[in-house]
């Protein structure tokens, strides 16, 4: 990230969304909204002082809403460009007219009300698309509580919580008391591998499930994980190695079967009721906390980018690339990477991200030729 | 002409970046968020080593 925002050949146009894209490959023009964030870029160093004063609160996104931040926010403290924005859906100044609180405290000058949404236009010879993922939301699947049960969370909100620097730092204070999570069940295929909803195998979840129950074991020695899964896809380098150190020294208990559904007992436990496949018995569990991995699947807005950049998609939604060339999109010229291509962990996206950039120099660059095969 | 846009600035659109700046290409890389990271950027450690994710 950080070589990212050094690198003088890279031009970050961050809080920027791509309006339309016009031409063919080697000479597309591209129009780009940059949103305005009410502070100017080159001035503001993140230093924090308006973050302190803003009086308005709204749920965190980036921390999945389980904690605050302010209409003036930076979007991680490590976040590149580092830079604080205005959110203007819920400033009080443009809500009512008047507060520049933040203005007053700036001793940079750097907020400035006034900004406006900049349109740029890009002439580039070749475009990636890496927009890679948004988690699917459980509520509809009544079943499991989520929204309903406090202590049912998803995969990505307790990715937070772990965390050092999330809500709790890193503590695994559960949401409905704040009493210290140490008996975790985790349910797969949420959304995912269901006819009903994503048909696809979202493939990260099984991995990352034993690395949340490792992790819960490193921070607290009494912690009990219980993975209820549909079959284990641990499929890569070292990653059947790593199921087995999840039950042998971490003892996290694998459990086979699906979970038919998760009821509150008085005290807001989490009860899962639960079919042992390998016994063949119908079972209850009262835990903790529910961690529920849900399907990870194409970003929101990646539909309509498709249409903007006239590439097709497959039946799940993930960009169309091509059998025999794997960056390669449906459109001469436009190339895709990561998990917009489809359900990928991360060295796998960055394999991939080699990839089309290769192609692009094979494109772009005259003195670059790969070797076919 | 030789630059580039990327979209997405996620871990997949920063590789793509950085391998294409480091050959010279000048890259524009467009994120809908305030800064960029993605998703990585939220997790904790990343599985099989258990590695910081940043």
């Amino acid at each position: 990230m950080l070589d990212a925002g050094r690198h003088p050949n890279i031009k970050i146009l961050a809080y920027s969304e791509v309006e339309s894209v016009k031409g063919q490959a080697g000479a597309f023009t591209a129009k780009v909204r940059k949103k305005a964030r009410f502070v100017k870029e080159d001035i503001c160093n993140a230093c924090g002082d308006c973050l302190a004063k803003c009086p308005r609160k709204v749920p965190d996104d980036f921390d999945m809403g389980l904690r605050d931040r302010r209409a003036v926010y930076l979007y991680f403290s490590q976040g590149i460009p580092a830079v604080a924005t205005i959110d203007k859906d819920h400033c009080t100044y443009f809500e009512k007219g008047k507060c520049r609180l933040c203005e007053r405290v700036c001793q940079r000058g750097a907020i400035d009300f006034e900004q406006a949404d900049e349109i740029l236009e890009l002439s580039v010879g070749a475009i990636v698309v890496a927009t890679g993922l948004d988690v699917f939301d459980p509520t509809p699947l009544t079943q499991y509580g989520y929204g309903r049960i406090k202590n049912v969370i998803t995969g990505l909100e307790y990715e937070r919580l772990i965390n050092a620097t999330g809500p709790t730092g890193g503590h695994l204070y559960r949401p409905s008391d704040g009493k210290l999570a140490k008996k975790v069940a985790y349910i797969q295929c949420v959304g995912s591998r269901d006819l009903n909803y994503c048909k696809h195998c979202s493939t990260v979840c099984c991995m990352y499930a034993i690395k949340d129950a490792m992790l819960a074991r490193e921070h607290d020695p009494e912690a009990n994980s219980y993975i209820f899964h549909t079959d284990f896809r641990n499929v890569g380098k070292r990653f059947q190695e790593y199921e087995i150190k999840g039950r042998e020294l971490y003892g996290i208990n694998y459990v086979r079967g699906r979970v038919g559904e998760v009821q509150e007992d008085k005290e807001g436990n989490p009860v899962v009721w639960y079919e042992d496949t390998l016994k063949r018995e119908v079972k209850s569990l009262a835990v903790d906390l529910v961690v529920l991995a849900v399907a990870a699947m194409p970003a929101k807005g990646s539909k309509q980018l498709a249409g903007i950049l006239g590439i097709e998609l497959n039946e799940s939604g993930f960009v169309r690339v091509r059998d025999e060339e794997p960056a390669d999109t449906s459109k001469p010229g436009v190339f895709a990477c990561g998990f917009c291509n489809g359900p990928v962990d991360i060295s796998e996206s960055v394999s991939q991200a080699s990839a089309a950039a290769i192609r692009v120099a094979e494109m772009i660059l005259p003195e670059v030729k790969v070797a076919a095969g | 002409m030789s630059e580039v846009m990327v979209i997405g600035g996620g871990i997949a659109g920063i590789q793509a970046s950085l391998d294409l700046a480091d050959m010279g290409i000048k890259v524009y890389l467009v994120e809908r968020k305030p800064s960029i990271g993605g998703v990585m950027a939220q997790l904790d450690k990343t599985f099989p080593t258990n590695d910081c994710s940043i």
